[in-house]
């Protein structure tokens, strides 16, 4: 009787390349979905004017930040694994409500309030909305660092749509949360945004166009939902 | 970053730096220095409310406007709808009504409503509704809380009855305006409170008015900068000439409407009358966290005009001791009687420096204080130019905000800026529709984002939100109404027993 061949090298080979090919043929694994949370997380607006400068603050960006499934932010890494010339394949979506963003003014905080949602059309539109185009990693990254990254993308205030780009640092916070700090600098008038010239009585008071925006924004990693 | 500053801590360097802003604003000449926000006629500038800003001097103004200005400054946009209903509508159910219907005639209130009135006698029931024609009655109040239009309540019924309405309010998601004192009992005080505690996403504001009256505040910073020196005494008065007794067509009506006169159902002088003079004395004297939370109350009571069958005293005293600390040794007397009128309300704070009287807004006169000072105090600089009032072999310098140079040379008001009476009830009313839209703000902004369920992080929001938005609209939440409403209570205990209460933490914690 002709004995079948009994060496498993070759079975086991084959049942590997076949799990390979269906692991291959199935849809991609979820992206690893960030939600933003309401804690460590604040949007700061600061302003010159021909009086004083001035600051305004919110507490909230909502919003979420998708990153490629497996992505670890260890920061001892040189790198990060996954990058296409440098770019991470991320969708982020960041938005404030304006009537959050508070004047840190002593006196009259809500007529600076005021005058901020009145200049930023908040009855029309009141949120700022962000979508993220591109996030390039900066080289080198130094072991222990945060990650920095080059952001571009579509900033949304007053109705008015720009191409904004600025620097991000993206800080792992333990095993599941993620803390993003940015700072940029706008133009309002690039918004179509009239810099407020409120008059006080005593003298007009008025806003230099220039403002620049801080922020830092706290995100949680939420498992998928299952079907 | 720039930090708001606490009002507890102006300080004389503060004041005088203001004060001498001030001065030289008055030397300008023509330079109108009246408080925003207080006493003014409407529409009501974009300028804060507080009036003249902390550590401001009498007579300074945040945003003093050249004379003849024509309300240059950008208008605050209204706050969303409001719609009230006010459940009671006795004499003061219906003040309040009118003074909720009054407030459409500011554009940042126009969209205050009142759209549903109640009251279970018909009598009153449609008196109130004549007020607001189009709003809805009801005799229940199940059914006015029922009813999703209906926002906000304010409970301006008999005292005794409060502690129902307002947990049922509250659990139909409605802010709650209630009037003080919040109850006839400790516990249902604390009821009440710990139902306001726990509706964290609602507004409850006690009806301590004067809490939201700008001049107050404005006297708050200015008093804080020292300017009584030592602590010396206080002494309070609530004079009426009145019965409390009501008539009625029936036996039984007669009795429901008398709630006042029997101890069952009444907190008596101390309580119905009182509680205004005993919250505003121990909040000025620095409040229970600042030594002005007394330590023990002696009381005496007396039924001298009004023997008509009533167990509830006509006449009482109260003698308030406070703690070791800024009010050591001070004691503050109160009395309240219903047989005789005169002098009426104020409140007289007395210190080593100076004393200074000061009486309560009501329907025909403004909130005003003066400083009465002593020869060897010194001297603050901005008094030259302030007006002064003669009261008997005193001389007071009026502390009335808009008290300019201007206004002391022509002894009256500069034209275009007569002071208008605006009832501490209409800064109540105003602050608590204010809140309402803020809070109702801020629950949408984080709800929006993160969910409505209950995490110390939604509550920490709010109470962000809530201080900020009592920083601009202040008014008294269900903490100073259990603290005032329990020191009456103890205060109205202590007279009808003619005997002295130690007042024991315990009797305040929730």
């Amino acid at each position: 009787m002709k004995k079948l061949n009994s060496n498993p090298v070759p079975l086991c080979l084959a049942a590997g390349l076949l799990l390979a090919a269906a692991a291959s043929a199935r849809p991609a694994d979820p992206p690893l979905h960030y939600q933003a949370q309401p804690t460590n997380t604040s949007v700061a607006i600061q302003g010159t004017s021909s009086v004083h400068d001035w600051e305004m603050k919110g507490p909230i960006i909502g919003g979420f930040v998708d990153l490629p499934a497996g992505l670890d932010f260890d920061t001892n890494q040189a790198t990060l694994p996954g990058l296409k010339d440098g770019i991470l394949a991320a969708s982020v979506m960041a938005r404030i409500t304006v009537r959050s963003i508070k004047s840190e003014a002593d006196h009259l905080p809500e007529v600076m309030d005021h005058l901020m949602q009145e200049a930023m059309k908040e009855t029309n539109h009141p949120r700022i909305e962000y979508h993220l185009t591109e996030l390039k990693l900066r080289q080198p990254h130094l072991a222990g660092q945060p990650f920095v990254f080059d952001a571009k993308g579509d900033l949304a205030i007053a109705g008015v749509t720009n191409k904004v780009a600025f620097p991000v640092a993206i800080v792992p916070l333990g095993k599941d949360k993620i803390l993003i700090r940015g700072t940029n600098t706008l133009k309002m008038t690039d918004y179509k945004i009239d810099p407020p010239a409120p008059n006080f009585g005593l003298g007009l008071m008025k806003c230099g166009d220039e403002i620049k925006v801080l922020f830092q924004w706290t995100l949680l990693h939420l498992p998928p939902k299952q079907p | 970053m720039k930090k708001k500053k606490d009002s507890s801590k102006v300080d004389r360097r503060d004041f005088l730096k203001n004060t001498s802003v001030a001065t030289f604003m008055a030397m300008m000449g023509g330079v109108e220095l009246a408080a925003p926000g207080c006493g003014r006629s409407q529409p009501v500038p974009v300028a804060g409310r507080k009036s003249g800003g902390e550590g401001a001097a009498p007579g300074a103004a945040a945003t003093p406007q050249p004379a003849g200005a024509e309300a240059p400054l950008t208008q605050k946009p209204s706050f969303p709808p409001c719609r009230y209903g006010v459940i009671g509508a006795g004499p003061w159910g219906r003040k309040i009504i009118s003074t909720l219907d009054l407030l459409k005639n500011d554009h940042e209130f126009a969209n205050t409503e009142v759209v549903a009135v109640c009251d279970h006698y018909a009598g009153w029931l449609n008196r109130a509704g004549d007020l607001v024609p189009k709003a809805e009655r009801f005799d229940d109040y199940h059914k006015l809380l029922a009813k999703p239009e209906v926002q906000a309540v304010v409970v301006a019924t008999p005292t005794h009855q409060h502690r129902d309405i307002v947990l049922d309010a509250l659990k139909a998601g409605k802010h709650v305006y209630c009037e003080a004192p919040l109850a006839h009992t400790i516990a249902d005080a604390k009821d009440i409170a710990r139902a306001a505690q726990s509706a964290f996403k609602l507004v409850f504001q006690a009806g301590l008015q004067e809490r939201s009256h700008p001049h107050r505040h404005f006297l708050l910073s200015f008093l804080r900068t020292g300017v009584l020196n030592r602590n010396v005494l206080a002494r309070a008065q609530w004079h009426k000439k009145e019965s409390w007794a009501r008539t009625a067509s029936t036996p039984a009506r007669a009795d429901e409407l008398n709630w006042r006169l029997h101890q069952a159902t009444s907190p008596g002088l101390m309580g119905e009358a009182g509680i205004h003079r005993l919250d505003a004395v121990t909040w000025f004297l620095g409040g229970p966290h600042a030594g002005g939370r007394p330590s023990a109350v002696t009381g005496f009571s007396s039924l001298i005009l009004w023997n008509d069958g009533r167990d509830v005293p006509d006449t009482v005293q109260g003698v308030f001791e406070f703690p070791e600390g800024p009010n050591s040794g001070l004691r503050f007397l109160f009395d309240a009687t219903l047989c005789n009128s005169f002098d009426s309300e104020y409140e007289m704070y007395y210190g080593s420096d100076s004393a200074i009287l000061m009486q309560p807004g009501n329907e025909s006169r403004d909130s005003k204080a003066w400083m009465f000072k002593e020869v060897d105090a010194t001297p603050l600089g901005w008094e030259v130019y302030a007006r002064t009032e003669r009261f008997g072999a005193e001389t007071g310098i009026s502390l009335v905000a808009n008290a300019s140079k201007q206004t002391a040379l022509t002894d009256k008001p500069a034209a275009g800026n007569a002071p208008a009476v605006i009832e501490p009830l209409q800064y109540a009313l105003q602050a608590f529709t204010a809140n309402i839209s803020e809070i109702g703000g801020a629950v949408k902004t984080y709800a929006d984002d993160f969910g409505e369920a209950d995490t110390p992080e939604f509550r920490a929001n709010l109470a962000d939100a809530r201080k900020r938005a009592l920083s601009q609209y202040p008014a008294a939440g269900w903490e100073e109404g259990l603290e005032a409403t329990v020191l009456a209570l103890k205060a109205n205990e202590a007279a009808l027993k003619k005997q002295k209460i130690e007042l024991k933490n315990e009797f305040f914690d929730l």
